[in-house]
């Protein structure tokens, strides 16, 4: 197996970011074909093709849709392109490279759950992508692909983009839709869901980049032709972002269920020369470490990455060497989580501060042997008791980590600096 | 209604009940901090964790609705580890200046520590430092370290007094609430974010320092600031009436009060109180008890109605007392003495009907309407202004008036003492002292306030309310319906009057803005 | 205090009629004022709540929530280096310690000239280019201590 190029296939083609070019290669050719089908039949599809929503949680999109409401109330379609979790960057690419890929996909998907208003949004720093999908809808709205009537279907869309302005949190749908209200991005409660009463407390659909972009090729290829790759509970293909030790990062799409030692040394060209494998975090900074050995039993598949007590998340496979020192990349991870609290919930915002202080104490040569326990004994007191999963994500690396870490980190209690590199991190 | 259990509890709740509401409803603890009945929920403090049948993930109380059959349980050791770490989450970045904060006795970090949590502290880092004793203008003082970020007081400003004056600044632990640029609170409802706030982030300049509450008692009962009647609990010891916080009465006041009516408790206490009676004769003062200044009135009366014949006399009635001393003073003047002369004191008739749309009211009487019913049922309509050319005509030669508790809502108090000077005899009831009244024969006898009486008010929209009395300031003061059994030459059992204790006074009370 | 110039006005008008909410204009508001100084002020928050008729507080609020609004005066170049993981693993924290020292600034602050601010930041997205840093709007990648010194000396120029 290698690398199955079905969403980025014309990604190196830079004619492909325009209408122009973009059209050349079967541009909103599927667009046509939804217009010929019952919204009905296109979400029909979308549940019997197995998608699952790419941004991270993987929750079956065909089924989100389906928990729309039928009052006759307006709906919203978001696209989720708030791009934060720590070595993700797939959508950005997605972004950059093929901007009518994603209008095309979310008029696809507005006109299967009958919206007649979205919104890309999109984090405040990818300026640039902002400003690639602006022109596209721009070209998109003067070629009457987006607006009233679209392509004479009789579909109305209009699409609009919103930027963010730096929190992580605004990637939780719920954040998100708080933060397009004009409010502080912070999670909202649940229930309601969003499909329920989302957007301004009206239905709303709240879907990822590449899912979106997905969609067209559902439709391009079937059900059949979908799930010619991935595993039965891990439909079709996925964009992973390499990063980290490793020779070749970058974007790579593969079939989901690929196993993680091929993409590592086949696709990604292995380890720089004389570097061991360490550990790999195979789905962004919220999914739990895994270990060398456990990275050779791994395929990127929801399931297998779940029965070794990980997750797929948002498809960001960090490569960490034996260079690296795991408690200095812990304090890393917990600074992060500290830093991007929305602060709402109790456990989250003492726990993300308290497990920060208490690795970076560590890391600095300062910390105490009951320290090693008490994050682990934190951690696991912040998982489940709040709004949003960030409180989660924040405590699963910390506990896996010292899970499976333990001795640096004792060790470096004991010797007050780090085994891999000798000194404190403070002397770095 | 729906059958569901509370930690085996098997009780029956209305439609739409939060689980919350039940465990309250069964009559267990529930910890929480964020959750307030009167305000939207937000879910946050993460305390009221329940589990909800076998459901292996923890709820929220406060965001589930009961549905039918529901096993509920807060006494789970799932649920116990999750209220102990959460209680601890919320105290690791506490500061531990207990001692010196005034919530120290009604602070929920305290109260609930000791139910729910009473575990070591593992903290051994540094903790978040924040602002500290943030002036918020005359009334409330802020202290950004103590607060728990529950968001009570900027839903408050949110959604009650919708001023929005109240946010939380910035991220994660270093979330400070606060108001932009830290611009003053001083909406007319903004001492309600102090009562609802569980710490001692927000505290109320006015009480701030002045009693430990475990010094004080409470008792509820009426204010009577305004014609809404809101109910309210008044907090007191012996030196006197310390703070008025609002009780929660659904048809009345919800679970607010206005900002006015706290300070309705400050005539109660003696500083500003009429400590005995005073007869002044040319100008000739004399101290003597209100019993026998009563009886002297009496007697006076009497004589009067007798020489002069009733239609000499007059009678002012304020909307300030209770139903029960306007029935006993109407039965005496007009069943009794035979006056008819009875006009209602109305202290600002432009101002009247005015309403701010939640609870505040331009009658600053507590119950006109309780007296406008009365002077109903004895037909007795006159009309204010005609009392002036009365007195100047030498018609009415004797003035009665059942002066206001609060002189500070009359702000014809002074025009209107001078024009019943006038009048070669005046007897005036009233709780606080009446410089103005000058007549050639004044006599002034001390009343009873609210606090000091039990009776019935009247609101605005005619809800019949009976206030208990919360304690005695001015032991020699007499309540109305006591002043008139004493003038009908009836006894009625009195203290003696004891010697007066001077109240501390609050160095914060009159310094707005200072600290 | 200087008043808003006519474009910020007609842009706030604009905005506040695009979205389905005038709230959502805070943050293109936002974005708006920081275009001209590189920070909001106090006033200016003070300013577009007027302009907006939206409570000052909370658009406060929305500033401090959000870190690309500066709160403080920033330097002419603000290079934001991702500390995240990816790029410490490449040198991020040697390259921001360079910076530093090239630039005489301590993180966060402004240089004397008033030229550059250095600061860490989270995770860009980039992480495929790491190191890398953001100067104003742009993307800068696969950096060394050098050659990220050069950008910033040739775009202060």
């Amino acid at each position: 197996m290698a690398e199955v190029k079905i969403i980025t296939e014309h990604y190196d083609k830079d004619e492909f970011i325009s209408l122009e070019g973009y059209k050349k290669f079967d541009g909103y050719k599927m667009l046509k074909k939804a217009f010929k089908m019952s919204p009905q039949q296109i979400i029909d599809e979308v549940k019997s093709s197995g998608l699952r929503g790419r941004g991270g949680a993987g929750f079956p999109t065909g089924v989100k849709w389906g928990f729309l409401p039928d009052n006759g109330e307006e709906r919203y379609l978001l696209c989720n392109a708030d791009e934060g979790e720590p070595g993700t960057f797939k959508d950005r690419k997605m972004m950059e490279r093929a901007p009518h890929q994603l209008i095309e996909g979310m008029i696809i998907s507005a006109f299967a759950v009958n919206s007649h208003k979205g919104y890309i949004y999109i984090r405040g720093e990818y300026s640039y992508a902002a400003k690639v999908l602006e022109q596209a809808i721009k070209e998109a709205y003067d070629a009457g692909l987006l607006g009233k009537n679209i392509l004479d279907s009789g579909f109305d869309f209009d699409l609009d983009i919103y930027r963010g302005a730096g929190a992580y949190i605004c990637g939780e749908e719920t954040g998100m839709i708080s933060s397009l209200e004009g409010l502080k991005g912070q999670p909202k409660l649940k229930p309601p869901f969003p499909a329920i009463k989302g957007y301004l407390g009206k239905p709303t659909i709240v879907n990822n980049v590449e899912t979106l972009a997905s969609v067209i090729y559902i439709l391009r290829d079937g059900v059949d032709g979908y799930r010619k790759y991935g595993t039965e509970k891990s439909a079709g293909t996925k964009l992973f972002s390499v990063s980290g030790n490793i020779n070749k990062p970058g974007t790579y799409e593969v079939p989901l269920g690929y196993p993680l030692m091929d993409l590592i040394n086949n696709e990604c060209g292995g380890l720089k020369p004389g570097r061991k494998l360490k550990a790999v975090i195979p789905g962004g900074s919220s999914a739990p470490v895994l270990t060398a050995e456990e990275c050779q039993k791994a395929n990127m598949d929801y399931e297998s990455l779940a029965q070794l007590g990980s997750m797929l998340g948002s498809g960001a496979v960090i490569i960490i060497d034996d260079s690296n020192c795991m408690v200095d990349m812990l304090n890393v991870i917990m600074h992060f989580y500290h830093h991007e609290s929305c602060g709402q919930c109790t456990p989250c915002r003492e726990g993300t501060g308290w497990l920060h202080k208490v690795v970076s104490s560590i890391s600095s040569g300062t910390g105490r042997l009951q320290d090693i326990d008490l994050v682990d004994e934190v951690a696991s007191r912040m998982m489940g008791r709040t709004i949003c999963a960030l409180s989660d994500a924040a405590a699963m690396p910390a506990r896996a980590f010292i899970q499976k870490f333990r001795n640096e980190f004792e060790f470096y209690v004991r010797e007050g600096r780090s085994k891999v590199k000798g000194v404190t991190d403070a002397q770095l | 209604m729906l059958n569901c259990k509370v930690n085996g509890k098997e009780i029956k709740v209305k439609q739409g009940t939060l689980v919350i509401d039940a465990i309250k409803q069964a009559d267990y603890d529930v910890a929480h901090y964020c959750y307030h009945p009167g305000l939207s929920v937000a879910g946050v403090c993460r305390l009221c964790m329940v589990k909800i049948g076998d459901n292996p993930r923890l709820q929220i109380a406060c965001n589930t609705p009961v549905q039918e059959g529901m096993e509920i349980s807060n006494e789970d050791e799932q649920v116990k580890d999750a209220v102990k770490w959460g209680l601890d989450f919320h105290l690791i970045n506490h500061p531990l200046d207990c001692p010196i904060c005034d919530q120290a006795g009604e602070c929920e970090l305290q109260i609930q520590y000791m139910k729910f949590g009473q575990y070591d502290p593992e903290m051994a880092e540094k903790k978040v430092k924040k602002r500290k004793v943030v002036d918020l203008g005359s009334k409330i003082v802020l202290d950004t370290e103590r607060c728990i970020l529950c968001s009570r007081c900027v839903r408050f400003t949110d959604e009650v007094s919708k001023t929005n004056e109240l946010g939380i600044f910035n991220r994660g632990d270093r979330s400070e609430v606060g108001t932009f640029e830290d611009k003053p609170l001083e909406n007319d409802y903004a001492l309600n974010t102090v009562d609802i706030c569980p710490v001692g982030a927000l505290t109320s300049k006015d009480f701030r320092f002045r009693q430990r509450v475990w010094y004080l008692k409470n008792q509820s009962t009426i204010c009577t600031g305004c014609s809404t009647g809101c109910n309210v609990k008044v907090y007191y010891n012996e030196e006197g009436l310390f703070r008025v916080k609002p009780e929660f009465n659904e048809d009345i006041n919800g679970y607010w009060m206005c900002d006015q009516g706290r300070d309705v408790y400050k005539f109660v206490n003696k500083d500003f109180r009429l400590l005995e009676a005073q007869s002044v004769t040319e100008g000739q003062a004399e101290p003597l008890s209100a019993g026998k200044a009563a009886q002297l009135a009496g007697e006076k009366l009497k004589e009067l109605t007798k020489v002069n014949g009733p239609e000499s006399v007059g009678v002012v009635v304020t909307g300030q007392y209770t139903n029960e001393e306007y029935e006993s003073l109407f039965d005496y003047m007009v069943n009794k003495l035979k006056v008819k002369n009875i006009y209602h004191w109305v202290n600002n008739s432009d101002t009247m009907d005015d309403f701010d749309g939640l609870l505040l009211r331009g009658d600053k009487n507590p119950n006109t309407y309780g007296l406008k019913e009365i002077m109903k049922k004895y037909s007795i309509q006159t009309n204010m202004s005609d009392l002036e050319g009365a007195i100047k005509s030498n018609t009415i030669k004797t003035i009665v008036v059942a002066g206001p508790e609060n002189q500070a809502v009359y702000p014809d108090f002074n025009e209107r003492a001078s024009l019943f000077s006038q009048a070669s005899n005046l007897i005036w009831f009233s709780a606080g002292p009446v410089s103005a009244a000058t007549s050639k024969h004044t006599l002034v006898i001390p009343t009873k306030t609210y606090a000091e009486k039990s009776g019935t008010y009247v609101n605005y929209k005619g809800t019949h309310q009976s206030s208990h009395k919360v304690t005695t300031i001015v032991r020699g003061a007499l309540s109305l319906s006591d002043s008139v059994t004493l003038m009908s030459g009836e006894s009625i059992l009195t203290k003696p009057v004891g010697p007066q204790k001077a109240m501390k006074t609050n160095f914060f009370v009159n310094k707005s803005g200072e600290l | 205090m200087e008043a808003f110039s006519d474009d910020i006005l007609v842009f706030i008008k604009k905005e506040c009629s695009r979205y389905e909410t005038r709230r959502s204009a805070i943050i293109p508001c936002l974005y708006k004022l920081q275009e001209k100084r590189g920070w909001i002020s106090p006033e200016q928050i003070g300013q577009l709540a007027v302009a907006m008729d939206i409570p000052p507080v909370q658009i406060n609020e929305v500033m401090k929530f959000y870190t690309m609004f500066n709160q403080q005066p920033v330097g002419k170049l603000h290079v934001q280096v991702c500390n995240n993981i990816s790029c410490t693993m490449n040198g991020s924290r040697e390259l921001t310690d360079h910076l530093c020292k090239t630039f005489n600034v301590k993180s966060g602050e402004v240089s004397s000239d008033g030229r550059v601010t250095v600061s860490k930041v989270e995770c860009l997205g980039s992480c495929d280019t790491a190191p890398m840093m953001q100067i104003n709007d742009e993307y800068y990648e696969n950096l060394t201590p050098e050659s990220a010194t050069k950008i910033i000396e040739k775009l202060g120029k």
